[in-house]
């Protein structure tokens, strides 16, 4: 397929450029579809270029004419959502694209107007004075994983900053797993609209669904969090898996371990799978592409590109030096060194303390996952007034189970594993079965004992 | 309430033994838990844990300053006993 007169979007202003790149597309394609909602179910939902362009220009022009201090986006759909980040950018209007679980983050905002799928202002905020705190911004709220969610101001620079604009990357269908409104799916659907892609939404996070999605809607680039990426592989319709059209598999948020990554490349065999190293202090660190989990013994101590060196503490931390007269950063997670390689072993702040001693919950986890029977597993810390906490667990078993076995059995199994492979105090004392892992907004495994999680 | 309680304390000393691989056996309020049924503090941080679960309280917990001494299964169910009575 040509492109004739591809607009240059860089030639744009950052908070401009998704508001150009959605009318450059609209305008040379506007029946290239733009997004599918709900996809993978019966209330699949196509919106072409031409109506995401006029959804844009529609708020845009009420945006103009009421001139708010900001927009709080509280949308249900991701075109309403993208059409308001648009416009806000392109009128020079600061904006708020805000989850559920942080919408009562949004009196903070209470001046600004909120808008949800209608796309209509209420027209009762205060109005904007001219020029008022520099250029118009984004609002989010970060992920929760290591404290309470907040409110955060990013530049439109930093929003596009990772999107790549090659022509490689120009019209590919994406997947949107993570939440529209968090900083890892905001990244997928900028960098989807920004190269006239296809932005495929899942209906649901059910393994099905999304199998459905990938397959039906031909997804080429599936971005997701290992533990999003696993509940697939273990639960989703493999026959229906092995049609998928994936070509990247972008890992992201946890460590990736190498039974996952080997499934992944036993299920997906034309895909490449590439596992990013990064944190809400550095951004992205490094890429891992060889499809093995960690990363290159031989990575540690020598200038990487981009002038990053790699080191450990004596406990194992992974600390990264950004430049040669910048400090070290500590990142919080622990690495091992097994063989040639470096994998990760879990986040300092997720450690387990049993009456003292440190059990590390993804060690744990891995071998919970290597007993027949178990697809998947979460371990964290119950809080106990005698030893201070325990090592607590919940498996999913697969279905259907294996021959001869019964959850009683598996579970038995489980635990005589543990005590073969670990300290008494790393045994899981708290061994449940359940349906499903919770996970978090960010599509992670939640640490938090079930008890304190809202 | 003697009964679900101290029913309810065999119970989890049982399951303990069993998810440690010891094999299961009576439990009777007189037994000690160290030397009787061999319990360590990580079999009784177990213990009450699955005891919170089972009859909805966690009396250490709410406890604050000096623990009351448990020794043998029958200081188990007075501590519960007085914990699940309503006040």
């Amino acid at each position: 397929m040509t492109r004739p007169e591809l607009i240059d979007i860089h030639e744009a202003s950052a908070p401009d450029r998704l508001a150009v790149a959605i009318r450059d597309a609209a305008r040379r394609s506007p029946e290239e579809t733009a997004i599918v909602a709900s996809a993978g179910s019966s209330d699949r939902r196509s919106i072409d270029y031409a109506a995401l362009a006029a959804m844009v220009d529609h708020f845009e022009a009420a945006v103009l004419a009421d001139g708010p201090l900001g927009v709080v986006a509280r949308t249900r759909s991701v075109d309403t959502l993208v059409a308001i980040a648009a416009a806000c950018g392109s009128a020079g209007v600061p904006v708020a694209l805000l989850a559920d679980d942080a919408r009562d983050l949004a009196g903070e905002l209470r001046e600004w107007s909120v808008v949800d799928d209608s796309l209509s202002l209420a027209g009762t905020s205060s109005p904007r004075p001219p020029h008022e705190d520099g250029p118009p911004h984004v609002v989010v709220a970060t992920s929760g994983t290591s404290g309470p969610p907040k409110l955060v101001q990013r530049t439109w620079d930093a929003v596009l900053a990772a999107a790549r604009l090659a022509d490689q990357w120009h019209g590919l269908g994406w997947l949107l797993v993570y939440d529209a409104t968090r900083w890892a799916g905001i990244q997928v659907w900028v960098q989807s609209l920004l190269t006239g892609g296809r932005l495929v939404v899942p209906a649901s996070r059910d393994p099905d669904t999304v199998s459905r999605a990938i397959v039906e809607e031909q997804v080429a680039i599936l971005p997701a969090t290992p533990t999003l990426l696993r509940r697939l592989l273990t639960s989703g319709d493999e026959k229906l898996l092995a049609q998928s059209k994936l070509a990247r598999i972008t890992l992201g948020g946890e460590a990736a371990d190498g039974p996952l990554l080997d499934r992944a490349k036993a299920v997906f065999p034309g895909a490449r799978i590439s596992h990013v190293y990064a944190t809400t202090e550095l951004g992205e660190v490094f890429r891992v592409t060889d499809g093995r989990a960690g990363f290159p013994a031989s990575w540690l101590g020598r200038e990487m590109p981009g002038g990053i060196r790699l080191s450990t503490r004596r406990d194992g931390e992974l600390l990264v030096q950004l430049s040669r007269d910048s400090a070290d950063v500590a990142t919080g997670d622990v690495v091992e060194l097994r063989a040639d390689r470096f994998e990760f072993t879990g986040r300092r702040s997720d450690v387990i303390v049993v009456g003292g001693a440190k059990v590390l919950p993804r060690r744990v986890e891995d071998l919970l996952r290597s007993v027949a029977g178990i697809a998947e597993a979460r371990v964290y810390g119950q809080p106990s007034a005698i030893t201070g906490e325990l090592v607590a667990a919940e498996i999913v078993l697969v279905e259907p189970l294996p021959t001869g076995a019964t959850p009683e059995s598996i579970r038995a199994a489980a635990l005589t594993t543990c005590r073969e492979s670990l300290e008494s105090y790393g045994v899981p004392r708290i061994l449940d079965i359940v349906s499903r892992i919770k996970t978090t907004a960010a599509g992670k495994v939640s640490r938090r004992p079930l008890a304190s999680t809202p | 309430m003697t009964a679900s309680v101290s029913d309810a304390i065999a119970t989890a000393i049982r399951t303990v033994l069993h998810d440690t691989g010891r094999s299961a056996q009576a439990v009777v309020p007189s037994m000690l838990l160290s030397t009787d049924l061999g319990l360590d503090s990580l079999d009784l941080a177990q213990t009450i844990v699955l005891l919170e679960r089972s009859l909805g309280v966690d009396p250490f917990r709410a406890a604050s300053g000096s623990r009351p001494s448990i020794r043998s299964v029958a200081d188990l169910i007075t501590i519960y006993e007085s914990a699940v009575k309503p006040s």
